[in-house]
This record gives structure tokens, sequence and C-alpha cells, in this order.
């Protein structure tokens, strides 16, 4: 080691407290880039091979019964390089000993094992065999969650038959890597399951020999950019078989919520990380300038014997490049363990063959190289200066710094009302500019985070109490196969425990204004609903018009439309008439896209008196009343799904609300960090600049906790500007976040409430405390006697 | 005032001409020197005595390559200094010179052996650090921070550090003068006995006139002006001088 590494060894041990402060923001800052990076890596790379598995198709059509003779043409279609027709059914799951009604999607698969488009990966088991026709393969999740193993029998309501299945194998696929049951937002596998059927048996089950009612097709290279136009072409060609929908890759449910998640990752791998690594190169520049100018005479010394200038750099640069290596260090490790936690959450949610953190040299090698190439900015300031002087002049001791007034003082009144003590407050924070900046910078960041993070938390909480709260109220909704009159509501109304039931119409349509045309549906309320109360977005209930519609905003901006504005309706089943309505109201939505109309208009509007698809009922609240209902609800054969709202919030406070919790408390430590290393920093940097000064006060007879008084006015200033200034920013970010994961299905509310602000400074506040008790023990420690030495 | 021009050109080692330094100290010029017309030669033990202020040390550091003349030149040997790239001035103050220093400028977190290793290690023909210590005495303290050492150690580590090198010239910038009397006579002796026995050329600048009896010549400065220079026939061991 030559003998300036040993001076560098020696100084980074000296400065331990205030290197620890900077080391910690760039291993946060670097932890944060390879968890996100990491994170986005392994899911994209997972999603890649698993869709490449899988076959993934590029697009589905769904629709109520066609020929499979009828699709030849389609598959000879160039721009389509295969087709596989399936048959789809919502089914019910009765499993011993769970007495509510499970519901699940049963779908077609060849009988013999072949590669085929969204093809299942055998996890348990295997493939059909010869043996029975009524064998049947189950989603790995929801075989897990209710115990089912290969070689057992499970009972579903097919076609309002009860069947009994042997199971033979589970599976995953890659159409459900976010395997969502109806009217969900989470995946419940406790709730809901795909079962796999052998064709020949789904076709005489169903009653769809030599027929389907489902088309999955895969692209050829060229057309895979634009499917919308062989989408369209198809739904036109298919037009008398009922196309319900068209459905490309990207609208695909389960691929639109792990493309967001990815996108999501994607750019918060860059924002927040840069953050971070903002504040510790401004740190750090503060702290190398800092430990230039207190070497100016060493420096000036080495350039005298003889050292080069780039010599001297080098070896501060070395300095900065240390403690940029470390923090590297520390936040590579630190990013590879968070980012086998993310990875862990997203297995929860996710289903992936596999799906694991995996080391990833180029984003370690990134994170390293940024994390030094911040120290290098760091240092570049603190020591150009000191470098530029030739040794003679840096030999001498520092020029007194400029002694002039500051702007503070030229506001007479002002100046005269503060006492000393702030009067060298004020002077110091403002012929300190840049520590003084780095300082507020370091507090507005770390404000931001918080800011954020009570965002999130708060618009988790609101969307929760907004849309399964305020508008959707019920317990159960029970769905309906096909379209029924008024008995079926009185069935409902009747079933025990139920306190309340109302009746809903869900007609599913194209919206076209023009040239602006969105797929969605229409659900029919009664004019005074109280199960499902559309809302704006203060929460007031939107009307339930009796003639036109009452239309969330984001479907609204889709179509370009507003209030008074007519739109064209062109119903997707039964007479397909299209008809024109006037949009009435515009409610509020987090989730979806939905229309609500009053359910008779809408029976009207498609031909009908009075159309029931659907019954949302209220229960008592009674344990037993409920088993019956379950038992009743079993009963039903004109039973497609129910969708209980209560064991949904539930689900969603399991896993977005617990998740988000561990993602929140990280944010804290992380702000924490920042708060921390950058008061500390700025506070040791200043007691160090002026330790004479200081020293001179305690001959004047100042306590250490007031000379710590002194510091921690000019940090609580810097904080509380910092903090301020990072409201604002908090909020833009959480602007940001929130339009990186909105889609049609999800969006986030953004809200702001008094305690957010007040949350953000009470943590800033204790984080600048925390900081205190350090500084305030170096102010203890001082050696003042020892400052007070003249100096060379 | 006209300086002396003074010496045998034939063999000096350094020679000044019309040399004048201006700081720039805000918005106040300083006329550090002015037209200053100066020899060093080749082996001699030259003293340049004067009142704080009259530009000893500016001098020193025009001649040690630390600082850059306002006007005239300043040659070494037959090489102009006043046109070296900063990078030759580097090599020049590597290879050519040694500094002692009034307050040691010892670098505070190395010990006494590193000190001197940190100019060891540039050098191209150095000696032996642990050499130059024990020349200076203090081969046994080779440990020691300069926390740990007395103001007459930190100043003879800081010669260890300058000779360690083999430099032609040793320019010393009042090296007594942050010292007892003992001690510093003592310092003086090391120099002197590195002028005699090693041959190197020292150039000593204080404000203490007695010092100047153990030179072969003495330079006087007033006000950045040569006011006297004169060649002292029977310099004085150190030991015979009294301040």
């Amino acid at each position: 080691m030559s003998v300036l590494d040993r001076k560098l060894h020696r100084e980074l041990r000296g400065h331990a407290g205030m290197l620890l402060a900077v080391t910690s923001i760039i291993a946060v800052g670097v932890a944060c880039m390879v968890t996100l990076a990491s994170s986005y890596r392994n899911l994209s790379e997972a999603k890649k091979l698993y869709y490449a598995q899988c076959q993934m198709a590029d697009f589905s059509i769904e629709l109520k019964k066609v020929p499979l003779s009828e699709l030849d043409q389609i598959a000879a279609w160039p721009e389509v390089a295969a087709i596989r027709p399936r048959i789809q059914q919502y089914v019910a799951v009765d499993l011993e000993g769970v007495s509510e009604p499970l519901n699940g999607l049963a779908l077609s698969l060849p009988d013999r094992r072949q590669p085929v488009i969204d093809d299942i990966a055998v996890r348990q088991g295997g493939y059909f065999t010869d043996r029975r026709d009524n064998e049947v393969i189950v989603n790995e999740a929801f075989a897990r969650y209710h115990r089912l193993r290969p070689g057992q029998w499970i009972k579903l309501i097919l076609n309002n038959q009860q069947q009994e299945l042997f199971v033979v194998g589970t599976s995953i696929s890659s159409e459900f890597v976010y395997l969502l049951g109806a009217g969900t937002i989470t995946p419940d596998p406790k709730r809901f399951g795909v079962f796999y059927l052998k064709q020949s048996f789904a076709e005489e089950v169903f009653d769809f020999k030599g027929s389907a009612n489902q088309v999955l097709g895969r692209l050829s290279a060229a057309a895979r950019g634009n499917p919308k136009e062989v989408l369209r072409r198809a739904e036109q060609r298919l037009s008398d078989y009922g196309v319900f929908t068209t459905t490309p890759l990207e609208d695909q449910m389960s691929n639109k919520f792990l493309s967001q998640e990815i996108k999501g990752l994607e750019s918060f791998a860059v924002v927040t990380p840069t953050m971070f690594l903002a504040v510790a190169a401004l740190v750090l520049n503060v702290l190398l300038t800092r430990i230039a100018q207190q070497q100016r005479t060493v420096i000036g010394t080495l350039k005298a014997l003889g050292y080069s200038d780039m010599q001297v750099f080098w070896h501060f640069l070395k300095f900065g490049l240390s403690v940029g290596a470390t923090g590297g260090l520390i936040g590579c490790a630190l990013g590879w363990w968070m980012a086998s936690g993310m990875t862990r959450i997203y297995q929860s949610f996710f289903q992936f063959p596999e799906l694991e953190n995996r080391f990833h040299w180029s984003i370690h090698l990134t994170g390293l190289g940024v994390s030094a190439g911040c120290a290098v900015l760091g240092c570049f300031r603190g020591s150009k200066a000191v470098l530029k002087l030739r040794p003679a002049a840096a030999m001498r001791p520092n020029p007194p710094r400029s002694g002039k007034t500051v702007v503070l003082e030229r506001i007479g009144w002002l100046w005269k009302a503060l006492s000393t003590r702030w009067r060298m407050v004020l002077r110091n924070l403002l012929r300190n500019r840049l520590r003084t900046l780095a300082g507020i910078f370091g507090a507005a960041m770390g404000g931001s985070v918080l800011v954020n993070g009570f965002m999130m938390e708060k618009s988790t909480q609101y969307f929760l109490d907004f849309q399964f709260e305020k508008v959707l109220r019920s317990d159960y909704d029970l769905l309906f196969k096909d379209e029924r009159g008024r008995e079926a509501l009185d069935e409902a109304a009747k079933l025990p425990g139920v306190d309340r039931a109302e009746p809903m119409l869900d007609v599913s349509c194209t919206f076209s204004n023009g040239s602006y045309r969105k797929k969605g549906s229409i659900t029919g309320l009664l004019a005074h609903a109280q199960l499902t109360v559309p809302r704006d977005l203060d929460g007031r209930p939107v009307r339930i018009p009796a003639h036109g519609l009452a239309m969330t905003r984001i479907m609204a901006e889709h179509l370009h439309l507003k209030v008074g504005d007519r739109v064209i309706i062109e119903p997707i089943k039964g007479e397909k008439i299209a008809r024109t309505a006037p949009v009435v109201e515009i409610a509020d939505s987090y989730l979806g896209t939905a229309v609500y109309a009053e359910i008779h208009y809408l029976s009207r509007l498609v031909g009908e008196e009075f159309a029931v698809s659907g019954v949302q009922v209220l229960g008592d609240g009674n344990p037993r009343h409920r088993e019956a209902f379950f038992r009743e609800i079993k009963q039903m054969p004109a039973l497609q799904s129910i969708a209980g709202r209560k064991d949904m919030v539930r689900t969603l406070q399991e896993t977005l609300l617990d998740n988000q919790r561990v993602i929140i408390d990280i944010i804290l430590l992380f702000s924490g960090i920042v708060f921390f290393g950058s008061i500390l920093n700025s506070s040791l940097v200043s007691l160090a600049e002026r330790q004479r000064e200081l020293a001179t006060l305690r001959v004047l007879g100042y306590g250490p906790w007031e000379i710590g008084g002194l510091l921690f006015r000019e940090s609580a200033i810097t904080t509380l500007i910092g903090t301020i200034l990072g409201m604002p920013l908090g909020y833009l970010l959480t602007r940001v976040t929130a339009a990186a994961y909105a889609s049609d299905m999800f969006r986030f509310p953004i809200i702001t409430t008094a305690d957010i602000w007040l949350w953000t400074l009470a943590y800033a506040a204790v984080f600048a405390l925390l900081t205190q008790l350090a500084v305030q023990r170096a102010v203890h420690k001082m050696d003042w006697l020892d400052a007070l030495k003249v100096q060379e | 005032m006209a300086s002396h021009p003074v010496g045998n050109s034939n063999h000096h080692l350094l020679r000044m001409e019309n040399v004048g330094k201006v700081f720039q100290m805000g918005e106040v010029a300083v006329e550090a020197l002015r037209n200053v017309t100066l020899e060093v030669r080749d082996g001699e033990f030259l003293v340049m005595v004067g009142p704080s202020g009259s530009g000893k040390t500016t001098i020193l550091n025009l001649i040690g390559g630390l600082d850059g003349v306002s006007s005239g030149r300043l040659w070494f040997r037959d090489r102009d200094l006043t046109a070296f790239t900063p990078g030759e001035l580097t090599r020049y103050r590597r290879d050519t010179v040694g500094f002692v220093f009034q307050f040691y400028n010892l670098v505070p977190n190395l010990t006494a052996y590193e000190n001197v290793l940190v100019s060891t290690e540039l050098s191209r023909e150095p000696m032996d650090p642990l050499e130059a210590l024990r020349l200076v005495e203090l081969d046994e303290r080779l440990d020691h921070f300069p926390s740990q050492m007395s103001g007459g150690e930190q100043q003879r580590v800081s010669i260890a550090r300058a000779i360690a090198k083999n430099p032609a010239l040793l320019l010393c910038d009042e090296p007594t003068g942050a010292l007892d009397f003992e001690t510093g006579k003592r310092v003086l002796r090391l120099l002197l006995d590195l002028n005699e026995r090693l041959g190197k050329t020292v150039l000593l600048i204080t404000h203490n006139s007695a010092i100047a009896q153990v030179a072969d010549r003495v330079v006087r400065l007033r006000s950045g002006q040569v006011v006297e220079v004169h060649d002292n026939p029977r310099p004085l061991p150190p030991e015979e001088v009294v301040w």
C-alpha cells in the first residue's frame, strides 16, 4: 500500500461518522435501483420465457357459439399464424367441507397431449389419460389452497348438472399469471379456480359438438404490431355467431396486470434511485469540499514535494470512490435482499413456473458504476478548488470568508428583532449556500418520499372505502348464466338471511361517439338502488337517471363525451339494434369503466320489459343464516357465479394493504436515512469548519447544549424548508406513480388530507431530533481547548 | 531603488532577474517583490534575512516552483523556470528541491517514517527513508505520529523528508522559527552538516539576524527588495551563535 493510500485509509476511519451518513444514502439509492431493476428483470424475463413456453395467445375472441368449420378461413389469413378454438364456461365448484359456493372457469384442452396455444405447464400428476372421460386438471393455486391432489375426485356443476371429476394433475398457464375471478381485482385462489376438461368431454357436457365459444390465436410476426385490425376483420367475419368480445393480448386481463407492474418497475427503477443518488452526490460534495479545505496545507505540501495535480486529485478521488464503492456494495447486497422480498411478494400475486430472484450481473455492475459515478461527481467540485491553487497559496491559511452582510440584514426591522444566536445561525446558513442547499435538497427528497408513502397508504384506504363501502355495498352479487325475469329477484329476496335484494342487468355493448369506440357494458340498477351507489369524486351519490346514462368519467373521457351528449349503444347480445342514449350524469370510479342506467330503461333499450342478469343481496349478518344461504345458492341451477364483496375486501386487505405496509415501512426507513445522512453531514461539517468560533463561544460561557442548539437551529431551518418544498414534490411523485399504474381496470385516487402533511412534518422533526443526538455527541466530544490553539 | 547584482554567474545554481510579484487580495493588489535580482551559488549556505513582510517567503516559493512570478525571469541552471508548464514545475519540485517549512507541514495522520516515505516514493534516486531519519537522529521514533512529537522532532522529520529525495537545493523557511533556542541550534547544525557533508545547496530564510552568522553568504531584504548582499568569510558554527 502506498503511503498516500495509508493516509487515505486513516482519513476514512477518521471521518467515519460523516462517511456513514453519505455511504448510507448511496447504499439506499443503489439498493432501490438494484431492487427495482432486478424485480423488473425477474418479472419481464419470467414473463417472456413463460409466454413462449405456453405459446401465449396474441388475441382471443369470445362468442356465443361458432362451428369449427367457420374458423378455417380465419386460420388461413396470412396475418394469423395459428388459431385454437376452445370451450370455456363458468362453473360452480362444490367442495366437501366448504360451505360457501366457489366459482371456477372450465376450459377445454385436447384429449391427448399436444402443444397448443395457451398451453398448460403440468405441476403435479400428469395430463389426461385414456382411462376416463371425466378427468380434470386443476390450476395449481386452487388445488394447493384446497389440498387437492391427483387421484382425488371433485364435484363441479357443469351445465346445471353436478359432475364428479377425477383429478389427474395440477397445472399453471401463462394466460393466468394473474388469475382473477369475475368482478375481482386481486387473485383469490380460495374462491376461484380453473378446471381443464378433455375436449371431447367438454363438447359433450356443454353441448358444443363441433363448435366452440372462444377462439385463441397467434399472429404472424408482421401482424403482431397491429392485432386490432385482424380482430376487427375477424369480428366482422364471425358476426353471425354472437361475438361478445375481442381481446388483443395487451387487453388480456392477466397480461395487463403483469405488464402494468413491469412498466411501473421500469420507470421507478430510474426515478427513485436518482433522487437518493442526487442527494448523496450533493452531500458528498459538501463533505469533500470540507475535507479538501481542511487539508489545504497537506495538499500544498504534497504539491511542494513534487506530487502532480493528477496524483493529488486521484488521491481525493479514491476517497470518493471508496465511499461510493462501499455504498454501492452495501446497496447491491441490500438491493439483492430486497429484490428477493419483492419477488416473494410477486410470487404471491403472480403464478409463474419459475419466478426467482436471479443475480443480474449487469444490474449490480451498473449499481456500482452509478454509485462510483455519483461519488466522483461529489469529489470533483470538492477537490477542484484546492487543486487549482498554486502550492504556495494552498499552504497559506484559507483567506477569511467574505464578511459581507447577508440578504436578511437588509430587512432592518426583522434583523433587529432577531437574537444574536439567530443572527449567527442565519448568517452561517446564508454564507454557506452549497451546504444549506444540500441540506434543503436532502430534506426535500426525504420529505417527498414520505409524502409519497403516506399518500399511497391514504389512496389505498380511500380506494377501498370508496369502492367497497360507498359504491359497491352488497354482501354478495349473484350472477346468472342468462338473463331472467322478475322471478329471479323474488327468488333471491327469499333466500335465508337476505335483508335486501336488488336487481341488476348487465348489458355488454359497444359505445361509439363519432370515431371514438369502446367496448364495455351498461349496468342497469333500480333508480334508488342502495347496494350499488354511483358517486362523484366528493363521495356524493350520483342519481341514476330515469332516462339516459350515468357514465364514469374515464369512459366519458375515452369517448370524448360530456353531460348532454348522446352516445350510440350497440348491444353485443340479443337483438343488437343500435340505439342512442343521452349522457345525463358523470360518476367517478377507481375501478373499471362502469356505465349505469335505470334497469327498466335499460331493459327497454334492449327490447325487454324487465330483465335481470344478476341480483345483489345484503345479508343480515347472522352466520347461521349465511350457511343456509350458501346451501340454497348451491342448488340454484341458473347461477353462474357469486362474488362476495366482503371476501374481496378481506383479500384485498390481506394482499394489497399488507404488502403496502411493508413498502411504506421501507420508505420510512429510507427517508429516515436520507434525513439523517444529510442533516448529520451538514451539522458535522459546520461543526468542523467552525471549531474555533464555537470553541470561543465555549470560553465565553456557552455550554455544549447551547452550542448544539446553534447547530440544531441551522438544521431545523434547512429541514423545515426542505420538507415543505418536498411536499409538492411528493405530491407530484404520487401523481406520476398513479399515472404509471392507471388503467381502465384500476386507477389510484389522489388523496390529499391535512394529516399527510402533518405526519410528514412530524416524521421530519423526529428524524431531525434523532440526528441532533448524534451531533450533540460530537459537540460533547469536541476538544475545544485544542481547537483554540493557533493553527498553521 | 536598484537591487544589487551579485555573484559570479559561472557557478550559479539559480538566478533571479528583475523578479516582481504581486498578490491580488480581493480588490487590493499587494506588491510583495519589486525588481529582485539574485543568484544562488552551487553548494553554498545562503541565508536570507529580513523582517516579516519583506518578501523572504515569496522568494523561497518562487525558487521552489510553488508560485509563479508576476514579472522578470527565474533561471535554474540554464533553464527558465518562468516558462515551465505546470507539469515541468511538478517534476522540478519532485527532483530538484527539498522544502523545510516553519510549521513543518507534516501530514498529520502519517507516522514519521511514512512522512518521509511520502517524498521518497516520488523520487528517482531517493535515500533510504530510514537513513534519512538516522541522519536527523530520529530512527528511534519511526512510528510516532506528528502529534506525538515535539516541535524540534517534527522539524527534524521535515528535514529528513526534504533530504531523503536527494534534492540539489534545500529550501528552508524559518526552520528554527517555531523552536526553542537549543533545539533551533541542533536543527541549524543538521542543515550545516548536510551542506558540508552531502554538498547540498541550502537557502535558509529567517527574520533572525543572528542566524546569518552561520551562512557563507547573506542577503538582506526589506519591503520586497534586496538591500544588501555580503559574503561571510568566516561563518560561525551554530553552537557559538547566540540569539
